[in-house]
């Protein structure tokens, strides 16, 4: 039983670090119908910007005190996050927009590629692990057997705040309006005087904002962080906005969640164990878009011309 | 427009003229010396054939500057009379058709007399044939693999593979079995709990260690892999925490190791982690190692081994960081045998295609001391170096524990 | 239009300047190429051909890339005095292969030299070569502009057969050469220290003359003459592929490099059915190949094969064929649901479960990490292919066998390319490609044509993974890795998509320039992905576009230009 509890608890917390991610994927393709498989290394690229700033920017005496640190460290991570992801849409995507459709979705491909072996060839000693500085609580809680690491409550915690705070701010917001209509239809909403260049790269901004977040919690869970984080947690974060459905914030999250538990319930209770863990999260990938292709949550697919 | 142009090329050409007087690295013996050796008959090249790029870089650059350092040396010391020798490191990207392609390229070069590398198995069972056709010895620093040298019944019936392949690391069957015979034997851990990354080393460490557990009567209770890319391994440590576990054995490298531990740490799972010679590294203490971890290495405790403290030290002094990563002291013990091995067989001759088999020979009966301790092949082109080391993680250092060598 | 206006722009300023900046630009060309380039001979070696030189020391004796210098400042002097169409083109290319070869050459100097000192004056030597060779190149580009741009010139000379198939000998002739010479610049061994940037200088030159003979019309009119006669094309094309181990580039290492662009080649041919014709993304390609190496391994014979038995090669390659095609079959299946970017998804999902189960030893028939070694080489009336061959007095290299068994593969996946494409299936895929409800209502059956396109790429696929196995010897899961596929994929597009020759020579470029560039290997992924971007961005047809697709892409993006135009207008 404190097996199953423990998964659980483990499966949320993958999720909870997948959905961040997801949210930026989903945000994206909702605007723009891009898969923008460069969402991963945006939050590869944060994780480095905040230890980069934690390594050189922070005065010695500043790095031993977290409620300082910490702090500085997300701000860090995510201004090279959105650095990144607008240089990325103006230089990369904006020239594509009415590209057919292939054409964005490579250039996305070369850009991920581009990142990843940059941030290796740059950044010191990237070509191997790098350990991230121990400024996040340490140590777990134990609750009947069941371990509950703290930075992975706070990643949880962080995680559902910002998908609830992301939600009521484009139900509520005129921005979040903006982009909905764009969403929509865009060339009605820019009849009705939205413009689409302003939103597509605030929804880019977002998405990073987000991925800089998960970024930075993700070197605090794990204690060290590495150039290829991205690519697979970003496969992991785009499959779980699509079993959402593409396009909701709530689909994105619940998604992620299922992803994090099909990977630690696989891995203890289905044949084949941990070795074949991950390919039940595409297995159900798979069965998910041939029978509801709209995702749990997505509505049914519009043709777009 | 034209003005602009002409101004714009003219402070151009200004700049360029007063950096003329910058520096440059014209050496003074100019050309093709190699300092004050006689270098008059030519230039023969270590070849070596290793991932420089991609996500094995770390390791693959680490075995490539080790044989520069290896080669500069030889040079510096006049070891090749006659000869200047050079590296000629090629990419092979973990792949095992650009290995293949690597392989060629140096097997077309006349003056290549001798391949360091591959890091991985695979690689290595493309480049082998390759090499052996033009009977060139290749040294590997970091094939574990028994088939690699002995074939597919290695423990029953060994067969020598190629003449032509050497290595200086320690194979999968000698280190697995003789950590689980410290851990069964003197650690006391009955109950342990195996955990790989599906790789040709970590795979056949790992399997060679379960054979020798269920010998002595130890038991294996649990066996799990990790992925390539993964780093959360929450539900792995969950897994094999249910089934108690007294030790857990890790077979694969340290990037994955560190945080592993530390994860198992963080889970409540307190038991030493154990892995061989991939997670024998500062680094995987840096990467979330705890106390009382565990590995085995092959050869004598460096700091009892003043050739391998000489190696760091020269390291450190040719490129200003540590970064050999775990296969640079046998890169460098590889590239050594080859230069030993050239010197031997050049004492009766110069270079020629025909010294090839020669050259052959001499590898085979090279002996010396190096990083990793003595350096030497056996029938099967095996390392004779069967001393292996436990270490164990002490107040944030690795600690040597027990040397020996695994009698069964 | 936006482009005239800035070129006309540019010509108010220079046109009276055009004549003499092209004079001026071609003699400095010519005097660069006679001055010394290095101020000392540099720690590696002497950097080629001279390079310390003295001035005028021995005009005779150039060769290397001052041999290129002279060529290319000759050739400006000729095009400013010759009466040439579209002259400004020309000028430009010329220009611009001047200044690249002085900048490659003068670059890597410098960088290995420690300093500019290397290339401008140290210890009493001078040597302004490269700057010379640059400042020929601006001025040159800057003459060119100053002239003014034609359209690329129409060439109406009409040739009888006998004569035109004499042109067209002539011109494959040519390019086989300089195929052998771009791949033997810089030497073939391992030894030679400069081979990278003898090559990228060497590279500079080919482009220059390459785009001037454009220029002038010349290509233009080549390609319509071989569209003309194209059977005999196609017959000297195929003649010159298999010559090519008879030239310099005829050692066993190049051999090997083309054997292993032809198998990729063949596979991305195969991938160019399923993307540039049905439109159908598919980022697990290269687990077909796969499939069919692991298929054609097992039945090979190697000791941990897992069935024991060896089959003949002709008979194993079928079995892996139609093994790989049956796999094509079921991961094209969801497209009836599937469509778009979530179908690109779904092939990556199938492509990560085959690395997975393949490494995991699934059914015990991949071997898991050990991969399977020691697969036979292939062999024909008992010579073995991997072996050099000996016919009457000429030995050719090793594995040439391997060559010629992969041109003729090659060969074969163009041709089943060719004839579906203009089938009525062709026909079928395209439509739905365009618009898969609009080829519905045309009674077009598109799920069964959509899965005839994974079906008939995967089998290609699995035919050259067959090959594959039997020439590397080894089947590992790590030669099938995503990064594959998307190479395959960035080889489609690179060529074109949807054009016959295009893969191939995308998967040529794939594979000759990392090989050549092994000095960078470092950078080596990083310019692919930049290189990806960039093709997107600029030439999103690929380097020899469909004709079909040409047309679209070309009307699209004058739309966007237009778009763009009004923008600035309103900005």
């Amino acid at each position: 039983m404190s097996v199953l509890l423990q998964q659980l608890v483990n499966g949320v917390m993958q999720g909870a670090l997948i959905a961040l991610i997801a949210l930026g994927y989903t945000m994206v393709y909702g605007i723009i119908q891009l898969i923008n498989f460069a969402h991963g290394e945006v939050f590869m690229v944060a994780s480095y910007g905040g230890l980069a700033t934690y390594t050189w920017l922070l005065p010695e005496d500043l790095k031993k005190v977290p409620y300082v640190a910490l702090p500085l460290m997300f701000v860090g991570g995510i201004i090279v996050a959105v650095i990144v992801a607008v240089i990325m849409e103006r230089f990369a995507y904006r020239p594509l927009r009415n590209a057919p459709r292939l054409a964005p979705l490579i250039t996305a491909l070369g850009v991920s590629v581009f990142l990843q072996e940059f941030v290796r060839n740059v950044y010191p000693n990237a070509t191997s692990n790098l350990p991230y500085p121990k400024v996040f609580p340490e140590g777990a809680l134990s609750l009947g057997g069941v371990n509950i690491s703290k930075t992975g409550l706070l990643l949880v915690l962080l995680s559902v705040g910002l998908a609830v705070v992301l939600q009521t701010y484009i139900n509520r917001s005129r921005m979040g309006r903006a982009m909905r209509a764009t969403a929509q239809d865009p060339d009605t909403a820019k009849l009705m005087g939205v413009d689409p260049d302003r939103v597509i790269v605030l929804t880019f901004i977002f998405g990073a904002v987000l991925a800089g977040v998960a970024g930075i919690l993700y070197g605090g869970y794990l204690s060290n962080i590495n150039i290829d984080m991205g690519f697979q947690t970003g496969i992991f974060a785009f499959t779980a906005a699509v079993l959402g459905g593409v396009g909701s914030i709530r689909g994105a999250v619940i998604g992620a969640f299922i992803i994090g538990l099909i990977k630690t319930l696989a891995g203890q209770y289905m044949p084949g164990g941990t070795q074949y863990d991950y390919v039940w999260i595409f297995v159900v990938l798979i069965l998910v878009l041939v029978f509801r292709p709209q995702g749990l949550f997505g509505e049914p697919e519009r043709v777009r011309a | 427009m034209r003005k602009h142009s002409v101004k714009s090329a003219a402070i151009v050409g200004a700049a360029l003229l007063v950096l003329a007087a910058c520096s440059s690295n014209k050496n003074e013996a100019g050309g093709n010396n190699g300092g004050s050796c006689d270098t008059s008959k030519g230039t023969l090249t270590v070849g070596v054939v290793a991932p420089l790029s991609g996500n094995l870089s770390a390791l693959g650059i680490g075995i490539k500057q080790s044989a520069e350092l290896a080669v500069d040396e030889a040079n510096k010391k006049c070891t090749v009379k006659g000869y200047k020798l050079a590296v000629s490191a090629q990419d092979d990207e973990a792949n095992p058709a650009k290995g293949a392609q690597a392989a060629t390229k140096l097997s077309t070069d006349p003056t290549v007399i001798g391949v360091v590398g591959t890091l991985n198995s695979s690689v290595a069972q493309t480049v082998q044939p390759i090499l052996k056709e033009k009977k060139i010895p290749q040294v590997s620093p970091a094939n574990t693999n028994p088939t690699l040298t002995r074939g597919n019944d290695f423990l029953t019936a060994p067969k020598r593979q190629f003449e032509n392949y050497f290595r200086v690391c320690t194979t999968d069957d000698l280190q697995g079995p003789y950590a689980a015979n410290y851990l069964v034997e003197k650690a006391g851990k009955k109950k342990i709990a195996i955990i790989t990354d599906g790789k040709t080393y970590g795979e056949g460490l790992a399997a060679e260690l379960q054979k020798q557990v269920t010998k002595k009567g130890g038991q294996i209770v649990g066996s799990e892999k990790v992925g390539e890319k993964d780093t959360d391994f929450s539900g792995v440590i969950a897994k094999i925490k249910a089934t108690n576990p007294e030790a857990v054995y890790y077979g694969g490298e340290y990037p994955v190791a560190g945080p592993l531990s530390k994860q198992m740490k963080d889970a409540g799972l307190n038991v030493p982690l154990m892995g061989g010679d991939g997670i024998f590294d500062g680094k995987f203490i840096e990467l979330g190692g705890k106390e009382g971890d565990l590995a085995t290495s092959v050869g004598a405790p460096t700091e009892s081994l003043a050739t391998a403290k000489a190696f760091v030290d020269a390291y450190k002094a040719k490129f200003g960081k540590e970064d050999y990563a775990a296969y640079g002291a046998f890169s460098y013990d590889a590239a050594n045998a080859l230069i030993g091995a050239l010197a031997t067989t050049l004492s009766s001759g110069d270079w020629s295609d025909s010294k090839r088999d020669d050259m052959l020979a001499n590898v085979g009966k090279y002996s010396g001391s190096g990083a990793t301790g003595d350096v030497k092949f056996d029938q099967y082109g095996d390392s004779t170096n069967k001393v292996l080391t436990v270490y164990s993680v002490t107040s944030g250092k690795w600690k040597d524990v027990e040397t020996g060598t695994f009698t069964g | 239009m936006s482009v005239n206006g800035t070129s006309s722009g540019k010509r108010s300023a220079l046109a009276p300047l055009g004549k003499p900046f092209a004079i001026v630009g071609g003699v400095l060309a010519v005097v660069a190429a006679l001055l010394p380039w290095v101020t000392f001979g540099l720690n590696d070696g002497n950097w080629p051909d001279k390079s310390t030189l003295q001035f005028f020391d021995a005009p005779f004796e150039v060769t290397g890339f001052r041999w290129h210098m002279l060529l290319l400042g000759v050739l400006i002097l000729v095009a400013t005095f010759a009466p040439i169409p579209s002259r400004g083109r020309v000028i430009r290319a010329l220009g611009w292969g001047t200044a690249l070869v002085s900048f490659v050459n003068g670059a890597y100097i410098t960088v290995k030299g420690g300093g500019l000192a290397a290339i401008t004056a140290l210890d009493g030597a001078v040597a302004f070569g490269s700057i010379a060779g640059l400042v020929a190149g601006v001025l040159t580009i800057l003459a060119a502009y100053g002239i003014g741009f034609e359209p690329v010139g129409q060439w109406k000379v009409k040739l009888s057969t006998p004569l035109a198939y004499l042109v067209l000998l002539a011109s494959f002739a040519a390019v086989l050469y300089a195929v052998a010479a771009l791949l033997t610049t810089g030497g073939v061994g391992a030894a030679n220290p400069y081979a990278g940037a003898i090559f990228l200088s060497f590279l500079g030159f080919a482009a220059g003359v390459l785009g001037a003979l454009s220029g002038v019309g010349f290509i233009k009119w080549l390609s319509a003459l071989s569209e003309q006669h194209r059977v005999f094309s196609v017959i000297v094309l195929a003649a010159c592929a298999l010559l090519l181990p008879f030239t310099d580039a005829g050692n066993e290492y190049w051999m090997t490099v083309a054997a292993n662009i032809g198998i990729y080649a063949a596979t991305a041919i195969g991938l160019n059915i399923v993307v540039g014709l049905a439109g159908l993304l598919d980022l697990g390609y290269v687990a077909f190949m796969g499939i069919g190496a692991l298929v054609a391994a097992n039945f090979s014979g190697a000791a941990t094969a897992h069935f024991g038995i060896a089959l003949p090669f002709p008979v194993a390659a079928i079995i892996a064929a139609i093994v790989a095609g049956i796999f094509g079959a079921i991961v094209g299946s969801p497209t009836l649901r599937v469509r778009g970017d979530y179908l690109a998804i779904v092939t990556l999902a199938f492509g990560e479960i085959f690395t997975r189960s393949a490494q995991n030893n699934i059914g015990g028939i991949t071997n898991g990490s050990n991969a399977i070694p020691g697969i036979p080489q292939l062999s024909l009336f008992g010579a073995e292919f991997n072996k050099s061959l000996t016919i009457g007095a000429v030995k050719l290299p090793a594995g040439v066998l391997y060559y010629v068994l992969i041109v003729l593969l090659v060969a074969a996946t163009m041709a089943v390319f060719a004839n579906l494409k203009f089938s009525r299936i062709g026909r079928a895929w395209i439509a739905i490609r365009e618009d898969e409800d609009a080829a519905r209502a045309m009674g077009i059956r598109t799920g069964k044509m959509k899965i005839l396109a994974f079906l008939i790429g995967a089998t290609l696929a699995g035919l050259a993974g067959a090959v594959f196995a039997h020439k590397n010897g080894t089947v590992s899961y790590e030669s099938f890795k995503f990064l594959e596929s998307v190479t395959l994929l960035a080889a489609v597009i690179l060529g074109g998509m949807g054009s016959i020759p295009g893969a191939v020579l995308g998967a040529a470029l794939l594979f000759v320039l990392p090989e050549k560039l092994r000095d960078f290997a470092d950078w080596r992924l990083m310019i692919f992905g930049l290189a990806l971007i960039l093709i997107m961005r600029f030439r999103p047809v690929g380097l020899i576009p469909d004709a079909h697709r040409r047309a679209e892409m070309i009307e699209r993006a004058d739309e966007n230009a237009e778009e763009a135009h009004e923008e600035a207008k309103r900005a």
